[in-house]
């Protein structure tokens, strides 16, 4: 299986196991963000919520990588650009929800 | 190195589409969303702050400017959602004709709303 089948493969399995993630933290945030800070502590520290949150971002970093890479792919041109661009994507897709995940553990 | 595969054709080059406009309204969601998520962290992460610190956060949240945002970030999301599962059932071989297309890419941006409208009112425990 050649390399871009491969991120292909992988582009869909995140994008389908994104999509009920996306729907249950947007019913969740509609119902917290403008709460007052006890309640949106209890939401991120309950361990479910803690949980799903956690797979939600990590999801949804891999997913966004994978996707913008694409676009980087389609519209920049120079070789030495895209490559900065995607190390930087990759790094950010990594340490982003890694420092979160941290932290919430911590609260 | 010297890239040679060829870039895709700028998106003025061709006339808009429903398709089309679904197509980069998707680029553009998902980048909107990562965005969204990343502040999202952050907020999640501001709460170790303690509760003096965050009180600056929930008056942005609270006021018009917090309601706008987390409305768009609401649409954004809801439009990703329901255009990866278009793009799902593509992958599985349904829904290429043209008049199919243009179906459930309207379904796409009229659901979107409606999803965005439904989702809030569910969150907020108004329905």
């Amino acid at each position: 299986m050649i390399a871009a089948t491969k991120k292909w493969i992988f582009l869909k399995i995140s994008g389908a196991i994104l999509v009920p993630l996306m729907a249950w933290f947007i019913l969740s945030f509609i119902s917290i963000y403008d709460q007052s800070y006890s309640e949106v502590l209890e939401f991120f520290t309950n361990p479910l919520s803690k949980f799903l949150f956690s797979l939600f971002i990590i999801t949804a970093y891999f997913f966004s990588a994978l996707s913008i890479s694409e676009v980087f792919e389609d519209y920049i041109k120079d070789y030495k650009i895209k490559n900065v661009a995607n190390g930087f994507l990759y790094v950010s897709a990594v340490v982003i929800p890694l420092i979160t995940i941290i932290l919430l553990i911590n609260l | 190195m010297e890239n040679k595969k060829p870039l895709s054709p700028h998106i003025q080059v061709y006339k808009w589409h429903i398709s089309s406009l679904v197509s980069i309204s998707h680029r553009i969601t998902g980048i909107i969303n990562i965005i969204g998520i990343t502040l999202i962290c952050l907020w999640a992460s501001l709460l170790l702050l303690g509760e003096n610190s965050y009180e600056a956060v929930n008056l942005l949240l609270n006021s018009q400017i917090g309601k706008f945002i987390t409305l768009g970030l609401t649409w954004s999301f809801c439009f990703q959602i329901l255009s990866e599962i278009r793009h799902l059932i593509m992958d599985l071989g349904y829904g290429f004709e043209l008049k199919t297309t243009k179906i459930t890419g309207l379904l796409v941006i009229i659901g979107s709303i409606f999803l965005t409208i439904i989702l809030y009112l569910i969150g907020k425990n108004l329905f």
